[in-house]
C-alpha cells in the first residue's frame, strides 16, 4: 500500500467517523429519488421494456392472444421467407421510401430556401406550410380521398387546367404510391420548419466570401449551404428515412374499404410492412408471425440506419473539423 | 435528533406517496365494479351505431322495464378490434356483444366465446326455427358459440327502366344474364363504358356468391376448397362475360369512377349499372336514397335447374364472452333479443332479415319492397354460408386478391384460384 492510498483512506475513515450517518442518508436519499423517477421507471420496464423483450419471445412462437403461446422455433422466420405478401409488402415500403426520402429532402430544402427570404408576411407563410402537420394524420387522409378522387377530386380539376387528364389515383397500381407520397409530402412542414432553423445558423460571412469569390447563387448553395447544413441532413434523412419504413396510417386510410375491410389497394399495392404486420397481428391473430415481422423490421431499419450512417463519413461536414 | 427524525419521516412519506401515485395511475385501468346488492348490471357493447342503435336502446328500455332483476346498459362501440382485445383480460369489459356470422368458427377456437348450448336449453330457445344456413356458421366442434339475430341474403337487382330499354326480360338462366349482360353494357364513341349490364357491389362477396350459384363450395370439412370445379366455372363465367366483353382496363376506369357505395352516385342508384348482386339491406336503402329508381329483384339465375334459388347467406350475430361474470343473465337478454317480436321490431327498423323462419310471414316486413325474394331464399336448399373456420379472414383475403387479379385482366379463374389454394396451407388450424 503507497503512502498516498493510505493517506486517502486515513482521510477517509476519519471522515466517516464525523460524519456516521452520511452513507445510510445517501442510500435513502437514492431510494427517494427512485421513487421520484418511479413513474418514469415503472413506465420504461412496463411499456416499453417488457413489451419488446416479450414480442422477442412471441416472434418464435404461434400466438393468437387469447391462448397462451406456442413454442414453434424459427418457423415464423421460414414462413416469412416463403410468403409472397411479405416480400411484395416490404418491397412496398422500400419503393415508397425511395420515392418519397429525396422529394421530402428536396422539397423540404427548397421550400426553407422560400421561407427564408426577407418578405413581408413570412410568419404567416411558415405557419401556413406549417398547418398540415398539426392536423390528424386520419383526417387529412380521409380529406386527401376526396381530394384524389377520380371524379370529383381537387386533384384532378387542377391537372385539368393544364390540359393533363389525372389519372385514377387510388385504383390503379401504379398510381397508389404516388398518392401515398403526396399525402405525405402534405406534412413536409415539419422538415422544412428544421431546416429554416438550420439556414439561419448558417454563418454570413461564408455567403459574403463565396460572393466576393465571384460565386453566384447555386455555386453558394453547393458549396456553403449544403455542406453547412448537412448535419441536420442527415439527422432528416435518418428520421424521414424510419418514418417511411413504418409508414401506415397513410396508406391504411387511403386504401380503406367500406365496412373497414382488410384492404391493401388494387393489385395490393398499398400494402406496407407496417400494414401486414397489423392485419397478421389484429385481424388473423397471429401475433407470433406479426412479432417476428416487427423484429425483422427493427433489423432492416438498423441496417439501412447504420448504412446511412457510414456514408455520412463523405458527406456530412461539422463545423469544428 | 428530533429534526432529523422528522426530516427523515417526511422524506419518506413523499417516497411512498410517489410511489402510491404511480401504483394507482398504473392501476386505473384494471379495477373492476363491484357488485352492490340488488339487480345485476349487464352490459351490452354493440357495433350498431347512429339510427340502429337507437333502436336498439328502446329494445334495451324495453327489456330493462320487463322485470326488476338485471338492469342492461347498452354502449355502441363500433370497434372490432377494441371489442376482441377486450375479450382477452380476466375482466370482461362487457358480457354480451354482436359480431358476423363468419368470425365465430375462428374466435370460439380462441376461447374468446362462451358455448350457448346450455342457455339454448335453460331458456327454451328454439333452434329449429332459425335459418339453417346462418345456423351452420354457429357452430365450432359440436358447440353453439353465437346466435343470429338478423340475416341476409344476396339476390339480383334489376333497372326496370333500363331493361325495357333494351328489351331485356329479368334472366332466370346463367346463359340469359351473359346475354343480359351483353345487351345491357353500353360504351361511348371512345370506348368508354357509360352503362355496365351487371355491377359489382363487393367483388369477394359477388364471386363467392356466384360459386355457390355453380354449384361450387369453398370450403369443406378438411379446410379450403378455393379450387373447386363449381368456383373455378363462376370465375372463369364473370371473366369471360362481365370482364372481356368490354376489357380488364376499361371496367377499372369505369370501377375507379364509382360513386360511394349506397350513396345516390352509386353505380345501380344513379342509373350506370343495369343489374346488381347485392343483400336485402338495400331494399331499405333504396326507398331512401333513389325513391324514384323502378327496381325488381329477382332470384340468382340457376347454372342448372338443381341450383335454382341459389344463394349466399351471411348473419348478425349475439354471443356471449367467455369472461364474462354474468353469463346467466346474459343469456337471459340473449333469449329475450331472440325472442320474436323483439327480433322483428329489431330486424324491421334494420332492414334486415330476421333470423327465425317463422317470422318471415309476418305482414310487419310488408312495406319493405321486394323483400319477400330475400326472404324467401333463406330456406332454399341452395342457401349456403362461407365457413366460419378459423382461417376464414386470411381465406378471404387472399380470395379478395384473386379476385381482383382476375378483375384487372392480370391472371384467370385457375390460376388465381390455384394461387389462393397454395396459400391456404399457412392458414391458422
Amino acid at each position: 500500500m503507497s503512502m498516498l492510498t493510505r493517506r486517502r483512506s486515513e482521510a477517509r475513515q476519519t471522515a466517516r467517523d464525523l460524519a456516521p450517518k452520511r452513507p445510510r442518508t445517501r442510500r435513502r436519499s437514492f431510494w427517494i429519488g427512485v421513487a421520484f423517477a418511479s413513474p418514469f421507471i415503472v413506465g420504461f420496464l412496463g411499456l416499453f421494456a417488457y413489451p419488446i423483450l416479450a414480442s422477442g419471445y412471441y416472434s418464435f412462437t404461434d400466438f393468437n392472444l387469447f391462448q397462451s403461446p406456442d413454442w414453434v422455433g424459427l418457423d415464423n422466420y421460414e414462413q416469412m421467407a416463403n410468403d409472397d405478401v411479405f416480400w411484395k409488402s416490404l418491397a412496398n415500403t422500400l419503393v415508397l421510401a425511395v420515392m418519397g426520402v429525396p422529394l421530402t429532402i428536396a422539397i423540404a430544402l427548397g421550400g426553407a430556401h422560400l421561407l427564408n427570404t426577407p418578405i413581408k408576411g413570412q410568419p404567416l407563410y411558415r405557419a401556413v406550410i406549417y398547418l398540415p402537420s398539426i392536423i390528424p394524420i386520419v383526417v387529412g387522409g380521409y380529406l386527401w380521398r376526396w381530394l384524389l378522387n377520380t371524379q370529383y377530386g381537387f386533384v384532378n380539376y387542377f391537372l385539368s387546367w393544364f390540359g393533363i387528364s389525372g389519372p385514377s389515383w387510388l385504383q390503379e397500381p401504379d398510381w397508389t404510391k404516388p398518392a401515398i407520397v403526396l399525402v405525405v409530402l402534405w406534412t413536409v412542414g415539419g422538415t422544412m420548419i428544421i431546416y429554416l432553423a438550420a439556414l439561419k445558423d448558417v454563418p454570413h460571412e461564408l455567403y459574403e466570401a463565396a460572393s466576393i469569390d465571384g460565386a453566384g447563387p447555386w455555386r453558394r448553395f453547393l458549396n456553403v449551404t449544403w455542406p453547412t447544413v448537412s448535419p441536420v441532413t442527415l439527422f432528416q434523412v435518418i428520421v424521414c428515412l424510419i418514418a417511411y419504413l413504418q409508414i401506415f396510417t397513410e396508406p391504411y386510410v387511403l386504401a380503406q374499404e367500406r365496412l373497414n375491410n382488410i384492404s391493401s389497394g388494387p393489385d395490393q399495392s398499398m400494402l406496407t410492412y407496417a400494414m401486414y404486420l397489423y392485419q397478421n397481428a389484429f385481424v388473423y391473430l397471429k401475433m407470433g408471425y406479426a412479432s417476428a415481422m416487427a423484429w425483422v423490421l427493427f433489423i432492416v431499419t438498423l441496417i439501412v440506419t447504420l448504412v446511412v450512417l457510414a456514408s455520412s463519413k463523405r458527406w456530412v461536414h461539422y463545423g469544428s473539423k | 435528533m428530533k429534526n432529523s427524525f422528522f426530516t427523515t419521516s417526511r422524506s419518506r412519506r413523499l417516497g411512498v406517496i410517489a410511489i402510491a401515485t404511480t401504483a394507482a395511475l398504473a392501476l386505473a385501468g384494471c379495477s373492476g365494479g363491484g357488485d352492490a346488492d340488488g339487480p345485476t348490471t349487464l352490459k351490452f357493447s354493440y357495433l350498431w351505431s347512429g339510427p340502429e342503435a337507437e333502436v336498439l336502446e328502446t329494445i334495451i328500455d324495453d327489456f330493462n322495464d320487463s322485470q326488476d332483476e338485471i338492469v342492461v346498459k347498452g354502449v355502441s362501440s363500433p370497434d372490432q378490434q377494441k371489442q376482441l382485445t377486450s375479450m382477452s383480460s380476466s375482466n370482461g369489459s362487457f358480457d354480451i356483444s354482436d359480431n358476423f356470422g363468419e368470425n365465430v368458427g375462428s374466435w370460439a377456437a380462441k376461447g374468446v366465446l362462451a358455448p350457448l348450448d346450455e342457455y339454448i336449453e335453460s331458456e327454451n330457445i328454439d333452434i329449429d326455427d332459425f335459418a339453417p344456413a346462418a345456423l351452420e356458421q354457429m357452430t365450432h366442434d359440436g358447440q353453439t358459440y353465437a346466435l343470429p339475430i338478423a340475416v341476409h341474403s344476396f339476390q339480383l337487382l334489376y333497372n326496370k327502366t333500363l331493361l325495357d330499354e333494351a328489351g331485356v326480360e329479368p334472366p332466370t338462366t346463367m346463359d340469359e344474364l351473359a346475354d343480359a349482360v351483353e345487351k345491357l353494357t353500353v360504351t361511348d364513341d371512345s370506348g368508354k363504358i357509360s352503362q355496365i349490364g351487371i355491377g359489382d357491389a363487393n367483388t369477394t362477396t359477388t364471386l363467392t356468391t356466384l360459386g355457390f350459384a355453380f354449384g361450387g363450395s369453398w370450403s369443406d370439412e378438411n379446410g379450403p376448397t378455393p379450387t373447386d370445379a363449381g368456383n373455378i366455372e363462376a370465375v372463369d363465367w364473370w371473366q369471360k362475360n362481365v370482364v372481356d366483353l368490354v376489357g380488364a382496363d376499361n371496367l377499372a376506369d369505369f370501377k375507379a369512377g364509382e360513386g360511394q357505395y349506397l350513396s345516390a352516385e352509386d353505380s345501380f342508384f344513379s342509373g350506370k349499372a343495369a343489374m346488381i348482386i347485392d343483400g336485402e339491406w338495400r331494399a331499405a336503402s333504396a326507398s331512401e336514397v333513389a325513391p324514384d329508381l323502378d327496381w325488381g329483384v329477382t332470384s340468382i339465375p340457376a347454372a342448372t335447374p338443381e341450383l335454382e334459388n341459389s344463394t349466399q347467406v351471411t348473419s348478425s350475430t349475439l354471443f356471449i364472452p367467455t369472461n364474462s361474470k354474468h353469463k346467466d343473465e346474459a343469456a337471459q337478454f340473449l333469449a329475450y333479443l331472440l325472442s320474436p317480436e323483439v327480433m322483428e321490431k329489431f330486424s324491421l327498423t334494420l332492414g334486415n332479415l330476421p333470423a327465425r323462419t317463422s317470422l318471415l310471414d309476418s305482414d310487419a316486413y310488408g312495406d319493405l319492397p321486394n323483400f319477400e325474394v330475400w326472404g324467401d331464399a333463406l330456406t332454399s336448399p341452395n342457401a349456403q354460408s362461407l365457413s366460419s373456420a378459423p382461417y376464414g379472414a386470411e381465406y378471404q383475403t387472399d380470395l379478395g386478391n384473386a379476385f381482383d387479379d382476375v378483375v384487372r385482366g392480370k391472371s384467370n379463374a385457375e390460376k388465381a384460384l390455384d394461387y389462393v389454394k397454395s396459400r391456404s396451407k399457412s392458414y391458422t388450424s
